[in-house]
C-alpha cells in the first residue's frame, strides 16, 4: 500500500439514554464541531460516508434524512448500512484510490426512538426458520456463551468480573450515558436474562453520534499535530444460518488476521498496546479477546482475572467503558475507532492509558457476531 | 484516479413477480449466472459488496446477512450500501473504490429487491421526513409529478408538446423491453394508449410509471492485472460521479438539478468527456418517469436546458439515434429498486462489450450509466467504456 490514510480529529455527542435533539440536529452539531475543532470549512471536505440503519432510525434511506445537515449538501457520499466500522473502512478506501484528499465519517443511532433491541434483531432472523424459534442477538448470545461454558468452564464469576471493569472504567470517560463502581456480587444478583446471561451482562442501548475525519498523509500532517494512521483493516463474514457456522470460531479470527496482515502484526500480544471493542455482552468481550489472537482460545478469562485487560493492565481493553458505557448501535464501531484514536494522541483525559502507539478496534452486527471489522491504529 | 477497474461478469435475474424463489434464492439466480458470465468461481472473489432499498420493504433486518450465502460471501469482506434509489449506483461505486483502493482484485457486487413481498409505497412513504413532508404520503409518484410540472412551467413547454414527448417515451422504452430477456413489462402499446391512461398523479400517468418489479443483479469487477491474467473482455470504469442534496423537497431546484448536473460532471471530468452528446454512444437513464428522463438529459448536457422534448421529437434517444437511451426498455419497464441502478451499469457493460443481445447498439464503445435516489435527493453517474 503506498499512500497513507490518518485519521485527523473526533467528535462524539455526550451519549444517553434518550438525547433531546433530533437526528438532524444531533448530526449537524457532532459535524460542525469537528470542522471547527480541525479549523477547516465544510468545503474542504472531499466526500462523506455514514452508517445508519432504517431499522434503527424508524426512516426508510435513513441517510436521506440527515444527508445535509451531516455537511454533504453537494457532495458525493455514500452510506455503508447497520456496522459505522465499514463506514469508516469504506472512507479509508475512497481515499486510497485517489479519487478524494479528505473523507467525513459519520454514524447515529437514537434507539430511544424505536422499539427494542430484542424486537430489531429478532427483524434480522430470517423469517423461515431462525425467526419462529425467536431468536434474536440477546439469544444467540445465550447460546454462544452456553456453548463457551461447556468447552472450557468459564464460570458467570468470570463474566461479572467484565461488567465491574466496563462499567468502572466509564465513570472516566465524560461521552459515556453510564458507569459506576459495582461488585461482582451485585452483578451476579441482576436477573436472569438468556442463561448464562444476565440483565447486568448485556450493555442496554443508547442514543449518540460520532464523526471522524480522515485525511491523506500530507493533509493530515498539515492539519493536525498528531495523525492517527489507518496501518490495517480486516472484514468478513460468516454464514447465514447459525447450524451452517461454529459459534466458538467464527469470522472474527480472519477478519484480524486481514487486518494485522496489512498493518504487520505478527504477534499482537507484544504488538498492540490497547483494544477498543464492541462488548455486546461481558461474555463477548471475552470471546473477541481470543479471536483478536491476544490469547488461546479458552484463555479469555484469565486475561480479565489476571489485570491484563484492565485500565492500566499490560493491554487495557474499553478503557472507554465500552458498550457498557454506551451503546448507539450502528454508531458503536466508530466510537470504538474514536476512543483509539483518542487514546493514541494522548487526549483521552481521565481514561487516559499510558505508553500506547499502536491500538486495535473492533465493530461487529449480525445474530452472534456474523459481520466484524477490525481496523489497526498507530502513531 | 487509482488502479483502473473493469466490469468483467454480469448477470440479471428474470424480473417480475417472482413468487418461485425466495430473497436469497433469487440473488443465488443472477450471481450464478455472474459467476457463469465470468467464467470465475465463488472461490476467486476476493470482497463482496451489496444492497437493497429500506429493508422494511422485505420485512427482514440485516438483509444481507440473510443472502450472505446466496452470494458466496461466508468467510469474506462483505458490506451493505443502501441510499435509497441510487442503491444500485452506489453499489457499483462501492465496488470500483473496493478495487479502485488496491485492496482486492476481484469484487462481487450484488443488488436485490423483492417487492411483491410487502408494500413498497408505504415504506416509501417512510422516507420523508417524520415531522414535516410525510404526512402528505406523497410516496414517488406525488414527488415526481411535482417534479415534471415545475420542469414544463419553468421553460413555458406546451401540455400537449410534453405529453407527446413522454408518450413517445414510454412507448420506446416499451417496445425495446421486449428484446431485453430479464424485463419485466412486455406489452405492445401504443402512443395513443398511453395518452389514454389513467392518471396516476397529473400529469404522470399510469404508462408513465415504471412497475414494482422482483429481481436481482450481479456484476463482478477486477483490476486491471486481473484483467490481463484472465484474458477477459472488460468494460472499464472509466468515471464515477454522486451528488447529494438537501433532505427536504422544495429546498433545492430540481429543474436546474444540481445534484444531477455535479454528479455528471464529476464523472465526466474523470472520464475525459468534453462533449456527452457526441462523446457518450449510449445511455441508460435512471427513468422511473417519463418526464424525468427528459429532465435528466438536459442534467447531463445531452441537450441545452428547456430542449429535452426535441430529443425525443427528432428521435436522438431512440433505437437508431445519435444517442440511444435505455435500450434495455429501462426502469420504465423493470423495477426491482436495490438492483435498478446495477442493472443500469451492468446493461451498459454488455452495450460496451459487444453483449446485449437483440437490444445491442451497433458498435457501443462508450457509455452513460445512472441512478436516482432519496426524496429527488442523490444522483450517481458512471462513464463505462470498451478502451481505457
Amino acid at each position: 500500500m503506498g499512500k497513507r490514510v490518518a485519521i485527523v480529529d473526533t467528535v462524539q455527542t455526550e451519549h444517553g439514554d434518550k438525547l433531546e435533539d433530533n437526528i438532524r440536529e444531533i448530526m449537524f452539531g457532532v459535524v460542525r464541531q469537528l470542522l471547527d475543532r480541525v479549523g477547516i470549512e465544510k468545503s474542504e471536505i472531499g466526500t462523506m460516508v455514514s452508517a445508519s440503519s432504517d431499522y434503527w432510525e424508524g426512516i426508510s434511506c435513513s441517510n436521506a434524512y440527515y444527508y445535509d445537515a451531516a455537511g454533504a449538501n453537494l457532495k458525493s457520499g455514500s452510506n455503508a448500512e447497520e456496522d459505522s466500522g465499514l463506514a469508516f473502512i469504506y472512507g479509508f478506501m475512497r481515499i486510497l484510490s485517489g479519487d478524494y484528499k479528505t473523507a467525513l465519517v459519520i454514524s447515529i443511532t437514537k434507539c430511544s426512538e424505536t422499539p427494542s433491541a430484542a424486537t430489531l434483531t429478532h427483524m434480522s432472523a430470517d423469517p423461515f426458520f431462525h425467526r419462529p424459534v425467536g431468536l434474536n442477538e440477546t439469544v444467540v448470545a445465550g447460546l454462544q456463551a452456553r456453548e463457551y461454558m461447556n468447552r472450557y468452564g468459564i464460570t458467570e464469576e468470570d463474566l461479572a468480573m467484565v461488567v465491574v471493569k466496563n462499567l468502572g472504567n466509564a465513570q472516566k470517560n465524560p461521552y459515556a450515558h453510564r458507569g459506576g463502581q459495582l461488585s461482582e456480587e451485585e452483578v451476579l444478583a441482576s436477573s436472569m436474562m438468556v442463561y448464562p446471561l444476565r440483565e447486568m451482562d448485556i450493555p442496554s442501548t443508547s442514543d449518540g453520534a460520532c464523526a471522524v475525519l480522515l485525511a491523506e498523509e500530507k493533509i493530515a500532517r498539515d492539519l493536525t499535530d498528531t495523525p492517527i494512521f489507518v496501518e490495517g483493516v480486516g472484514w468478513g463474514t460468516d454464514h447465514s444460518f447459525l447450524g451452517d457456522r461454529n459459534l466458538l470460531n467464527g469470522s472474527l479470527p480472519k477478519a484480524a488476521e486481514r487486518a494485522y496482515q496489512m498493518a504487520g502484526v505478527k504477534d499482537p500480544s507484544n504488538e498492540i498496546d490497547m483494544a477498543e471493542i464492541c462488548d455486546i455482552t461481558s461474555f463477548h468481550e471475552i470471546l473477541w479477546m481470543e479471536q483478536l489472537g491476544f490469547c488461546p482460545p479458552g484463555k479469555g478469562a484469565d486475561l480479565v482475572k489476571d489485570g491484563v485487560t484492565a485500565m492500566h493492565g499490560k493491554l487495557p481493553v474499553n478503557p472507554s467503558g465500552g458498550l457498557f458505557g454506551a451503546n448507539p448501535y450502528v454508531a458503536r464501531g466508530l466510537i470504538r475507532i474514536a476512543e483509539a484514536a483518542m487514546q493514541l494522541k494522548g487526549e483521552a483525559g481521565d481514561r487516559q492509558v499510558l505508553d500506547v502507539s499502536r491500538a486495535v478496534a473492533q465493530s461487529v452486527h449480525g445474530l452472534g457476531g456474523q459481520l466484524h471489522s477490525v481496523i489497526i491504529l498507530g502513531t | 484516479m487509482g488502479h483502473a477497474v473493469a466490469i468483467i461478469g454480469t448477470g440479471q435475474t428474470h424480473c417480475g413477480k417472482r413468487t418461485d424463489v425466495s430473497y436469497p434464492e433469487l440473488i443465488y439466480e443472477a450471481v450464478s449466472r455472474a459467476f457463469e458470465d465470468s467464467g470465475l468461481s465463488p472461490d476467486d472473489i476476493e470482497a463482496v459488496v451489496s444492497g437493497s432499498m429500506p429493508p422494511a420493504m422485505e420485512g427482514v433486518n440485516n438483509p444481507h446477512l440473510y443472502w450472505a450465502d446466496a452470494m458466496g460471501a461466508g468467510g469474506k469482506p462483505l458490506i451493505r450500501i443502501a441510499t435509497c434509489g441510487s442503491t444500485g449506483i452506489s453499489l457499483a461505486h462501492a465496488g470500483f473504490y473496493h478495487v479502485s483502493s488496491g485492496l482486492f482484485d476481484l469484487v462481487l457486487v450484488v443488488g436485490a429487491e423483492k417487492m411483491y413481498e410487502g408494500n413498497p409505497q408505504g415504506v416509501m412513504a417512510t422516507v420523508a421526513d417524520p415531522f414535516f413532508q410525510r404526512p402528505f404520503l406523497a410516496g414517488a409518484p406525488g414527488i415526481f409529478a411535482l417534479q415534471s410540472n415545475e420542469w414544463a412551467h419553468r421553460y413555458g413547454l406546451e401540455e400537449k408538446r410534453v405529453r407527446m414527448a413522454a408518450a413517445e417515451l414510454s412507448v420506446r422504452n416499451h417496445t425495446d423491453a421486449l428484446d431485453n430477456p430479464y424485463a419485466h413489462i412486455k406489452v405492445k402499446i401504443a402512443v395513443e394508449d398511453v395518452l389514454k391512461s389513467r392518471v396516476i398523479a397529473y400529469p404522470v400517468r399510469i404508462l408513465d410509471v415504471c412497475p414494482a418489479s422482483d429481481g436481482a443483479c450481479a456484476v463482478i469487477m477486477a483490476s486491471e492485472r486481473m484483467v490481463r491474467k484472465m484474458g477477459a473482455k472488460p468494460a472499464w470504469i472509466r468515471g464515477v460521479g454522486y451528488c447529494g442534496e438537501e433532505a427536504f423537497f422544495g429546498e433545492g431546484d430540481k429543474v436546474v438539478w444540481q445534484a444531477a448536473i455535479n454528479a455528471a460532471k464529476t464523472a465526466y471530468k474523470q472520464a475525459g468527456i468534453t462533449d456527452p452528446r457526441k462523446e457518450i454512444d449510449v445511455a441508460e437513464v435512471y427513468n422511473p418517469f417519463t418526464f424525468q428522463e427528459m429532465l435528466f438529459y438536459e442534467c447531463f448536457g445531452f441537450c441545452d436546458f428547456g430542449q429535452a422534448c426535441e430529443l425525443v421529437e427528432k428521435g436522438v434517444v431512440m433505437r437508431g439515434g445519435d444517442l440511444p437511451c435505455d435500450p434495455s426498455g429501462g426502469v420504465l419497464c423493470t423495477n426491482p429498486i436495490g438492483a435498478t441502478g446495477l442493472q443500469r451499469a451492468a446493461e451498459i457493460a454488455l452495450q460496451v462489450t459487444n453483449k446485449a443481445g437483440d437490444h445491442q447498439i451497433p458498435g457501443a464503445s462508450t457509455g452513460l450509466t445512472h441512478a436516482m435516489g432519496g426524496l429527488d435527493q442523490f444522483n450517481g453517474i458512471m462513464i463505462i467504456s470498451n478502451s481505457l
